[in-house]
């Protein structure tokens, strides 16, 4: 596992099935993380984010999982497991 | 014979109108063939409009979602569940079954969303969320 001040962040919607199951895949993997629903942010930050959002991705796709200095959009269990070396 | 335009019913959520069928009449129940939305038919000042029933409750979007399927031929996998739930959320906290998967709130938006109804299914396999799927 990565180093667990290494910083993970999950940028998801409050409705999304797949942020869910990203959450809940860390969850039962004990990976510890950061996560804000961008959906349900006040408007200025939530444009912040958004604009972060876009910049690292190129679009606004759900989940963003930010592990060190990788990116991972959508779920994807695989890429998940290498970036976490689980 | 007449040349009169035939009769159209507009769909207050794809916010498109469909031909009215023969042997409707006001208060029948019908269902969009676009959006797969379940409508009792009400004669307007503007013509034909079509009132959502059970408008807003989970029952309303879980026939939806069946009838437009049923219409495409698409079926759905184990996320379909899921994705009901966030439809559902969506409702609560925006106000109407927009795509869970998409920041924005808006008409074109409505599941099924606009791209759907437009045939992305047809061309990619599945919808932006993964409710429906070709077969």
């Amino acid at each position: 596992m990565v180093n667990l001040a290494e910083k993970i962040m999950v940028y998801a919607l409050s409705t999304c099935p797949y942020c869910k199951r990203t959450k809940r895949f860390l969850d039962e993997h004990k990976v510890p993380y950061s996560h804000k629903d961008v959906d349900t942010l006040p408007d200025d930050e939530q444009d912040k984010v958004l604009e972060e959002i876009e910049k690292l991705t190129g679009k606004r796709a759900f989940p963003v999982v930010i592990i060190g200095t990788e990116t991972i959009v959508g779920h994807d269990e695989a890429r998940l497991k290498k970036a976490l070396r689980l | 014979m007449s040349d009169a335009k035939p009769d159209r019913v507009y769909c207050p959520v794809c916010l498109a109108k469909f031909r009215f069928a023969e042997g409707w009449k006001e208060g029948s129940v019908v269902i969009c063939p676009i959006c797969g939305q379940r409508l009792v038919l009400r004669k307007s000042a503007d013509g034909w409009v079509g009132d959502r029933v059970d408008k807003g409750t989970e029952k309303e979007i879980r026939d939806r979602i069946e009838e437009f399927a049923k219409l495409r031929g698409y079926v759905f996998n184990e996320v379909k569940e899921d994705i009901v739930e966030g439809l559902v959320g969506k409702q609560k906290r925006f106000g109407d079954f927009y795509c869970p998967c998409r920041m924005e709130h808006v008409p074109e938006y409505q599941c099924p969303c606009k791209p759907t109804r437009g045939g992305d299914v047809e061309r990619t396999g599945k919808c932006h969320c993964g409710l429906f799927w070709k077969k």
